[in-house]
């Protein structure tokens, strides 16, 4: 992985919404972004949009990571649409698992940067990842320049 | 049970062999290891040096006969063909009876239940996004549902599978619907398959509700109630396909099964239960991957190990109790979504080597499973692929077809001496349930799981259609289908909120307080408190919610 | 335009207080400039310390104690540290995950950290972190650290209170770690007291205390994290050791201070000496190297060159 690292590391929150609570895929990936060098933070299924919101938040995350199986990823647009309402419009969000092809350009639409299915490869994503969180950092840098003169 | 290579008495063998060796190192050029799953190396050839079946007796015996290694019945499947349960779920309780329907008409007798991930997650359904309802189980929350989703059903005569676990409240509902019925309870039979609460913690925490210690409580009261209420009822099936799938190799599989299985039986012995009342309801429940002679060779190591633990560490004295009796699943995680019409193919083999190896009961999965729940058509293509197994390549006509086998035999043993290994280790951990409660089993699957997941990205691990022999242009799965009508749902939901309403109130506290009270004391059962409950027209989320508040909410330890 | 960000930390502004914590771990002048400004009105929440050899059931017992605090009308910030990996530097933070009953409570701020590889266990932005917190107005602020030794000796410069999370059967491993641990420990915790040898772990602690002259006060406290039994006198007993340590929050934060400058001022001479050319320099290493100078005197007389 040549990609360089970001200082500080980037942080990823790795997590589920929905009901599903399938999560050998979610641990796998977020073992292969901390040995990637990436801080991930890791919560177990079941998250409900409004905790995702603060933890984006209060974690000061760069992408989120969504493991979607059955209908989850049927309310990611709920998630993005509140993420965009509390300010955190900027933040990377992708989504890994199944999602049937007639419904990503719903999800693609509502924000989110790229959909991995099961047979994404390990670097495919890392990569991505590492792009998508270095693209928000630029962003969360140039605002803090202004404001923290 | 390692075996030492014999010298044989065979004149000419060691010059043949010899040949053999020099042509197929001259031919093959360069050879490469090659390892199982549970990483045991695999020779091109096996031959009677490997295993000569001298300990024939002691080691295979005959079908029925301990230590089983052949199978656990005289007759196997030449006699009775094993029970074809396909699993169900889907939508409203309407839903799910218009689909049992379609299965019993066509000659099943034995069902199963799949419950909501909602009805997992230990809620109701007005408790979540609509959106979200049915799509993998069906929603049943009260008695009244279950009585819908039941009507019609011979509840006396067929045996069920509820894919539920603890506080096992669908057997509650099902159970309150057979006294309404006027069904005795005796004549209930069937399997709570998710009774594991260890594997659930450990590799599947959807499954997983109550803290360790409030489960391992429920699991108890949950068996002494079954065998004085519902004897005809398996209370617990020890399940390793959580693991499995979770990425545990096969060895590492049924290890950790036997010794949660040794952890559940002298959680009974302590509480004075008699070990071989408890032992003939014991079920176990696997995956059956597609490592074919691995998973035939592990089956049957598992089947003569634990012949002898019931014996001889659990001093079980009923034949009956020695008998490893289980269920087997095709695995789903074997599947891919890519080119799905492979998936056929491959749960054929996954189905040929769980018959080979002896199961009681089989679950073939349709071709869609890793994506939907299968339609109609999808799941008639898994049965008719038992059947033609069956009737068509003869697979049931002489039983253990392949003992015998200088490879399967020479792999039995292998196999069995490195789960021995690790039951060892377990035990010397404290045993299963300290063991899953300091995370020592996750972080042994979690490696597993990882080393597998790299060698696929090596291209070491080949999945057709994946890593290899991709091909874009072929028919792609991913259409949602299958889903329930939203507005039934949400009628469904409606209706439901309406039925909470015009309960009498004092009743519903009534009926939980008793919960309550039973979970604090010692003595009491809680289970006969859940039935109550169930028939007092409480709900399985407030069941849930009463029983984690008093014994501990279930979060499962996170090893990454 | 700073002010701004600083006014929002102040004023209580959770995303304000986000953004500071992230330039803390990042550091630099922008860092140094806001972290000046904060430092006068640091002072005003309490720290409290959770340590323990992981499988005492920490997390859950934290979760619990913030459930206390909150019913008293406390707000709340959790720093939640766990380690990076040596080799590739990245790390999974799953603590914040455990404190899932506040997971929409805003009067509850939880930021993860990771170590950073820092010698010391904590990282070093982790004292910045904290005081931005106390600044941002929160009452309490809570952390958590995995007992492996060496955090310990920060986490006690900089909490008001030390709570240290044992539970029984957790192995002989841990007896070796109790000793370092009762230097520092206002509270123990002996969680899990639900177990057959809980009693047995409680007596072990209190005896170990008895032997301290300097530990005869440390309560011992009996908790069930999982059925938040003992969390009221879990916060009785930090109450009463807070009032007894009241005053010594300005002298502890003043000889962390010193700490602080002691070792900055060492890593500016290490680097100064590292990157030193002269032919003074040149000299000196061959005398030490061929023993005509200790190194001590050899280091004292580089300090004179440098400087």
């Amino acid at each position: 992985m040549s990609l360089a690292t970001l200082s500080p590391p980037a942080r990823v929150l790795v997590t589920k919404i929905g009901l599903d609570g399938h999560d050998r895929g979610s641990r796998i990936v977020a073992a292969f972004l901390r040995d990637a060098g990436m801080e991930v933070i890791y919560t177990p299924p079941w998250q409900s949009i409004p905790a995702v919101v603060k933890l984006a938040m209060e974690e000061d995350v760069d992408v989120i990571g969504i493991s979607s199986l059955a209908t989850d990823h049927l309310i990611v647009p709920k998630l993005t649409d509140a993420l965009r309402a509390a300010g955190l419009g900027h933040v990377g969000v992708v989504v890994g698992g199944i999602v049937p092809e007639d419904e990503r350009a719903v999800l693609i639409d509502a924000g989110v940067h790229a959909i991995f299915g099961p047979g994404s490869a390990r670097d495919e994503i890392i990569q991505h990842v590492a792009l998508l969180a270095a693209k928000v950092r630029e962003t969360k840098d140039a605002e803090l320049a202004e404001i923290a003169q | 049970m390692s075996k030492e290579a014999v010298q044989l008495s065979l004149p000419g063998f060691e010059q043949a062999h010899g040949r053999w060796r020099a042509e197929y190192g001259r031919q093959i050029g360069t050879d490469r290891v090659i390892r199982n799953r549970s990483q045991i190396e695999i020779k091109p050839l096996y031959t009677p040096r490997d295993w000569n079946g001298e300990s024939f007796l002691d080691d295979l015996g005959f079908p029925g006969q301990f230590p089983y290694t052949r199978g656990i019945y005289p007759t196997m499947h030449r006699g009775r063909t094993w029970t074809q349960r396909q699993l169900i779920g889907l939508g409203t309780p309407e839903d799910y009876n218009k689909r049992v329907r379609v299965i019993l008409d066509a000659g099943a007798t034995a069902i199963s239940l799949l419950p909501c991930n909602s009805g997992f997650r230990g809620v109701d359904c007005d408790e979540v996004d609509p959106v979200l309802l049915g799509t993998c189980g069906t929603v049943i929350n009260t008695t009244d549902h279950m009585d819908r989703a039941l009507d019609g059903v011979p509840l006396g005569n067929i045996s069920t599978a509820m894919n539920d676990p603890s506080p096992f409240t669908l057997l509650a509902f099902t159970l309150a619907v057979a006294k309404r019925r006027g069904i005795p309870w005796t004549s209930i039979t069937g399997t709570s398959n998710q009774s594991d609460y260890i594997s659930h913690f450990i590799a599947n925490h959807m499954f997983y509700r109550l803290s360790l210690a409030g489960a391992r409580r429920v699991l108890l009261d949950h068996i002494e109630f079954c065998r004085k209420h519902v004897p005809g009822w398996n209370p617990v099936s020890v399940v390793g396909q959580h693991m499995q799938q979770a990425g545990a190799t096969p060895v590492e599989t049924m290890a950790f099964t036997l010794s949660t299985a040794l952890q559940y039986a002298q959680d009974c012995i302590d509480r004075g239960m008699d070990i071989d009342v408890v032992l003939r309801r014991f079920t176990f429940f696997f995956d059956i991957s597609i490592s074919f002679f691995e998973e035939v060779a592990k089956f049957r190591a598992g089947r003569r190990i634990w012949a002898r633990l019931a014996r001889e560490r659990l001093g079980a004295k009923d034949p009956g109790s020695w008998r490893f009796k289980f269920h087997g699943q095709t695995s789903g995680v074997d599947l891919t979504e890519q080119q799905p019409l492979n998936n056929v193919a491959r749960v054929a083999v996954q189905a040929m080597a769980g018959i080979m190896s002896g199961l009681q009961s089989l679950h073939t999965d349709a071709y869609d499973e890793a994506i939907t729940t299968p339609t109609e058509e999808t799941a008639r293509i898994a049965v008719a692929t038992q059947n033609i197994l069956r009737e068509e390549a003869h697979l049931c006509d002489v039983i253990d077809p392949l003992g015998g086998s200088y490879y399967v035999e020479t792999l039995t043993d292998q196999m069995e001496s490195e789960i021995e290994v690790l039951i060892g280790k377990i035990d010397a951990a404290g045993g299963m349930y300290k063991a899953a409660e300091s995370g020592l089993v996750q972080s042994m699957i979690g490696t597993s799981a990882l080393a597998f997941q790299e060698r696929v990205e090596r291209g070491e691990e080949k999945i057709i259609g994946v890593n290899c022999y991709q091909n874009d242009s072929g028919p792609s799965l991913s259409r949602a289908t299958e889903r329930p009508a939203l507005d039934r749902m949400t009628d469904h939901v409606a209706r439901f909120q309406a039925y909470k309403e015009a309960r009498s109130q004092d009743d519903v506290r009534r009926a939980l307080d008793a919960l309550a009270r039973a979970a604090n004391s010692e003595r009491e059962n809680v289970y006969e408190r859940i039935v109550e409950a169930a028939e007092a027209g409480i709900t399985h989320g407030e069941i849930v919610s009463c029983l984690r508040k008093e014994l501990g909410f279930g979060h499962p330890l996170v090893v990454v | 335009m700073h002010d701004d960000l600083v006014d929002r930390l102040t004023a209580g502004d959770p995303s304000a207080l986000a953004r500071c914590i992230s330039l803390m771990e990042r550091g630099g002048a922008a860092a140094d400039r806001i972290y000046r400004r904060v430092c006068p009105r640091v002072g005003g929440a309490t720290v409290i310390g959770f340590t323990g050899a992981p499988g005492a059931g920490k997390s859950t017992l934290i979760d619990a104690y913030i459930a206390a605090l909150r019913v008293r009308g406390a707000s709340v910030a959790v720093a939640a540290v766990d380690p990076s990996s040596p080799i590739s530097g990245g790390a999974v933070l799953g603590d914040r995950a455990r404190m899932w009953r506040h997971a929409e409570d805003p009067g509850v701020f939880i930021r993860s950290v990771a170590s950073h590889g820092h010698l010391g266990g904590l990282s070093e932005s982790m004292h910045r972190i904290v005081d931005v917190m106390d600044v941002a107005g929160r009452d309490f602020i809570i952390i958590e650290t995995v007992g492996a030794g060496q955090s310990e000796v920060e986490v006690v410069e900089i909490a008001d209170v030390c709570v240290v999370v044992n539970a029984p059967n957790m192995g002989d491993e841990v007896q070796a770690m109790k000793a370092g641990i009762l230097e520092i420990a206002d509270v123990l915790v002996v969680n899990k007291s639900d177990l057959p040898l809980a009693q047995r772990t409680t007596k072990q602690l209190t005896n170990m205390l008895e032997l301290r002259r300097e530990n005869r006060d440390v309560p011992v406290v009996e908790t069930v994290a999982l059925t938040e039994t003992g969390i009221d006198a879990l916060h009785d007993a930090i109450t009463r050791r807070l009032a007894a340590g009241a005053g010594d929050k300005q002298k502890r934060r003043e000889r962390r201070m010193r700490r602080l400058i002691a070792d900055r001022a060492g890593r500016i001479v290490r680097d100064l000496v590292g990157d030193a050319d002269g032919g003074d320099l040149a000299d000196l290493v061959h005398a030490a190297a061929s023993g005509e100078i200790g190194i001590d005197a050899a280091a004292r007389r580089a300090l004179k060159a440098v400087l």
